[in-house]
């Protein structure tokens, strides 16, 4: 059974709609403040920029560090969050 | 773009071993310099290394120049690694940068797993029987399914289960099964394939006609092994990213540290056996010596012993004391010391590597030095295992070590590949943190013994104290228990006589019961008579043959014990006068010392056996009493396996009054137990009444909400099997098949795309398949099914393929009418309706019940 955080399983529960980026997994205030101000305002934005690399969760974390700044151990859960939420809805 | 590349790379070199890439041509790589790439030559250039990227825009773009990074870098090492001759050196010599070609297959091999990588997940694997497979599993790896993949080092496991799907699916005696597992094969992610294996092999098993169903616990099983084979090659793969030089690094430190432990255990065999002679050997000597003697008894072992570890300590020893005669006496030398290695420490390397080499003149057989030094490093990785049987004495070495280190270093890295050097400094680490672990091993043992020591030297300073008394043979004897009227009434010369006449007599007196008491067998009395005692004293000394009875007589009158008891006709009476006085008897018996000591070791012994018995007698006691609390404890739990058992039996069948009270008797008494024992959500309902109100053939709620972990996450195909709606040899009655229909229907009541039903009354699991109009239909009742309890049973469904239920039930082909419940009462009890709010199920906690 895999470890999931609740955040994690709430955000792969249902379609995201409107969700703000801090409710992917991993992204807090800070890192969300952050996307919020490259432009990713909304989950489905960073959705679009997951998509954009071909769901390739490596490339993601990489593209999330380099943005951002984010560490691995929040860039992984969130590429692992929007994968799984690929998975599951589209 | 790409061909256009390719024309203009120009002649190849032969020996180029090239499937399907071309170089870089020379004017991407010059831009790669300076960075100046468009978008388009990147996407080229990724593209070329076997990678596909998605598009370049101005967000990943930079994504993207760091993977090309990253690939050229991997790209150049695979090339030097592999030995391959560096095509392209016209190219090089343009761009200056040595941009290597070599061994483009191998690339492939890192960029694909790498950008595929997908952490075993079996979300898309679910419901899914092995033959009966993916009708709608999102194929992402479609493109990435290159041919001519090669296995490059054990670090990357994917190529190697590929050949084995094929085969294995082949053998599917479905043959529909093959295409779609062919596909299987095509997608090449670590986690299906693994899983895909297993089902293969599962297939292959199994003979039923239908696939196998997707069993939790075998699922949770093809989990393990792919997450399992996933880890392996995340880590294999993961590592290829960061440092790929490092992890061959450090697969092949593996390799050393394997083949070197294969050679280390044959050592460490003949090393065991001899460890326990030094360590005892050691131990022995260690008693009665310090530290400094200690130091010399690390001898030389004999110049035969094949025991590697031991024969580097031996040439260390010799050195040792070779250095060493100087320093102590020649006493250290003369002892004779058992000559065997005594302990391990690799640290000794340098002093002996030193040692050798200033003695090599000396020619005492040091041509072993080098395969030591190979044995040396061979048991380096060894080093934290042996650390137990440290050296003491490294505070002696270090005063060699520190001369020799450096020409030991030099002696030492000649042999040292890098990566050994690697494991080297870890354990150097290692070495130097046990330094202070080894001296204060050393201090402990060395209070412990001298702590010994002392207290074995004050006992036997106080018996010998005790035995001997009090010696004061040949002084003159200053006080005497008589008081002053003996002073008065005789002159010195007389006293002293006097005394020395009773100090005699006492001795002797003591002497023979001491005798006596340690079971001397010529000694028969412990006393003495008075004609024997006035014998010896006049024996001893002619001045005391007047005046034994005056010192007796003196004796009575004092008050104290002299140490003489004098015993009359009839014993234990007091004796008054002298004449009455028959006997004499010591009251402090002189014994030997070797007496004393054993008498004392004997009493102390036994009273530490008493002392044993008693704690011995608590212990069994105590042990009992546990032992009968914990069958009791089992015979409950037992108790209560058992009624569960039973009352879910009892529940089914449709006996009378015994099944009543049965159930009334456990309902009443464990009806709260069992909400303990059982932590899943256990069907709610235990209340018993009449057994004809007893339900059955009944819903009775969920026991776990359906989320991403057990159930796919779309419905796959139109049919379903469900299992465990009855046991066949429990049904009784003409049409409870009917009855399951029934309920099924009542069931998914809200869902009219169900055509066809039919229960196999034969299956021992209790199946019933279900064909409905389309994929979302299926979808609907599957989670109005799955994980519900009727009758009592966890019910439990799966998707199984289209053709094949045709093939089963050839008269479902023509259904196309929902069919409707008949029956006008409902047969759920308290159902929570699966169907509503799916999604609040999905994001609901996870429940514990299948995982």
């Amino acid at each position: 059974m895999s470890t999931t955080s609740q955040k994690h399983r709430d955000f792969v529960g249902e379609p995201m709609g409107e969700k703000s980026v801090t409710a992917l997994s991993g992204i807090g205030e800070v890192l969300g403040k952050k996307l919020e101000e490259q432009g990713f305002d909304k989950a489905y934005v960073v959705l679009g920029q997951f998509l954009l690399l071909k769901k390739d969760t490596e490339m993601f974390t990489d593209w999330l560090k380099d943005t951002i700044g984010a560490t691995s151990r929040q860039a992984v859960p969130c590429a692992q969050c929007l994968k799984e939420w690929c998975d599951a809805f589209l | 773009m790409q061909d256009l590349e390719r024309s203009t790379v120009g002649p190849k070199p032969l020996h180029l071993y090239v499937i399907s890439v071309t170089q870089p041509s020379p004017i991407v790589l010059s831009k790669m310099a300076s960075m100046q790439l468009t978008d388009e030559e990147l996407f080229s250039e990724l593209k070329r290394l076997g990678f596909t990227p998605g598009p370049v825009t101005e967000n990943t773009r930079p994504v993207y120049l760091k993977k090309l990074k990253k690939l050229r870098e991997e790209q150049q090492q695979r090339g030097s690694r592999s030995g391959k001759p560096r095509s392209g050196a016209v190219v090089n010599s343009i761009i200056g940068g040595g941009n290597t070609t070599g061994s483009r297959p191998a690339s492939h091999d890192v960029t694909q797993p790498s950008s595929n990588r997908r952490p075993g997940r079996k979300s898309s694997v679910l419901g899914f029987s092995s033959d009966e497979s993916d009708a709608e599993i999102p194929l992402k790896r479609k493109g990435l399914n290159h041919s001519g993949r090669v296995d490059r080092s054990p670090a990357f496991q994917q190529p190697k289960p590929r050949p084995i799907t094929p085969t294995v699916v082949n053998k599917n005696h479905h043959g529909a099964g093959s295409p779609l597992n062919s596909n299987d094969s095509s997608r090449s992610p670590d986690g299906h394939r693994g899983v895909s294996l297993v089902w293969g092999a599962r297939a292959r098993s199994s003979p039923e006609a239908e696939g196998r169903d997707y069993d939790e616990s075998g699922d949770e099983d093809d989990n393990e092994q792919a997450t399992e084979k996933n880890s392996r090659s995340l880590n294999g793969c993961g590592a290829s990213h960061s440092t790929p030089s490092k992890l061959a690094g450090d697969y092949s430190d593996s390799d050393e540290e394997e083949a070197n432990l294969g050679a280390e255990d044959r050592r460490r065999d003949r090393l065991g056996g001899h460890r326990s002679h030094t360590k005892a050997a050691f131990l022995s000597q260690g008693v009665g010596r310090g530290p400094q003697t200690g130091g010399a008894a690390r001898e030389a072992s004999p110049s035969g012993s094949v025991n590697m570890v031991g024969r580097r300590r031996e040439e260390g020893e010799e050195d040792e004391l070779r250095r060493r005669d100087s320093d102590p006496p020649g006493g250290m030398r003369s002892l004779n010391f058992p000559r065997k290695a005594i302990y391990v420490s690799l640290a000794e390397n340098h002093d002996r590597e030193a040692d050798q080499n200033n003695h090599v003149d000396s020619g005492d057989g040091y041509s072993r030095s080098g395969d030591i030094s190979r044995f040396s490093i061979g048991l380096r990785p060894r080093f934290s295992s042996y650390s137990s049987l440290s050296q003491p004495y490294r505070s002696n070495h270090s005063n060699h070590s520190t001369s020799n280190h450096t020409y030991s270093q030099a002696a030492l890295k000649q042999k040292l590949s890098p990566p050994e050097d690697e494991l080297l400094q870890q354990f150097k680490r290692e070495e130097v943190t046990s330094h202070g672990s080894f001296s204060a091993h050393y201090l402990s043992m060395f209070l412990l013994i001298a702590a010994c020591l002392f207290f074995l030297l004050l006992g036997l300073m106080y018996l010998r104290m005790r035995g001997s008394g009090a010696t004061e043979a040949d002084a003159v004897i200053k006080s005497h228990p008589f008081g002053s009227d003996f002073d008065s009434s005789y002159d010195k010369v007389k006293k002293d006589v006097i005394l020395q006449l009773l100090l005699s007599l006492h001795d002797h007196l003591a002497h023979i019961a001491g005798q006596h008491e340690c079971g001397e067998l010529e000694i028969l009395n412990r006393s003495l008579s008075i004609d024997e005692a006035s014998a010896y004293l006049q024996a001893q000394n002619q001045q005391f043959e007047g005046l034994v009875l005056e010192s007796l007589e003196w004796i009575i009158r004092s008050d104290q014990d002299v140490g003489i008891r004098l015993i009359g006709q009839v014993p234990d009476d007091p004796v008054t006068d002298i004449n009455e006085i028959s006997r004499l008897e010591s009251t402090h018996p002189n014994m030997p010392f070797v007496c004393r000591f054993r008498r004392a070791f004997l009493t102390g012994i036994s009273r530490v056996f008493v002392f044993l018995v008693a704690v011995g007698l608590v212990w069994s006691v105590v042990f009992y009493i546990k032992y009968r609390w914990r069958r009791e404890e089992e015979e409950t739990r037992q108790m209560y396996d058992m009624v569960e058992r039973i009352i879910g039996k009892e529940l089914d069948s449709l006996s009378g009054d015994k099944t009543f009270s049965t159930c009334l008797f456990f309902s009443a008494t464990l009806r709260s137990d069992l909400t303990e024992v059982t932590r899943t959500n256990i069907k709610p309902s235990l209340s018993c009444d009449k057994s004809t109100s007893m339900p059955s053939k009944v819903w009775q709620g969920k026991a776990f909400p359906l989320d991403r972990r057990n159930s796919p996450p779309n419905s796959l195909t139109p049919c379903l099997k469900i299992r465990n709606m009855f046991d066949p040899i429990m049904e009784v009655g003409e049409n409870w098949d009917l009855a399951i229909q029934e309920a099924i229907l009542e069931k998914c009541c809200d869902n009219d795309g169900i055509v066809h039903i039919a229960v196999d009354k034969n299956s021992k699991e209790g199946c019933v398949y279900v064909k409905c109009l389309s994929a979302e239909h299926s979808g609907k009742a599957f989670k109005a099914l799955h994980g519900s309890w009727f009758d009592g049973k966890l019910v439990t469904v799966k998707y199984l393929r289209l053709d094949r239920y045709h093939q089963r039930f050839p008269q479902a082909q023509s259904c196309t009418t929902p069919m409707k419940a008949s029956g006008p009462h409902l047969r759920a009890v308290g159902s929570t309706d699966g169907t509503a709010s799916r999604a609040s199920t999905s994001s609901s906690s996870s429940s514990s019940g299948f995982s």
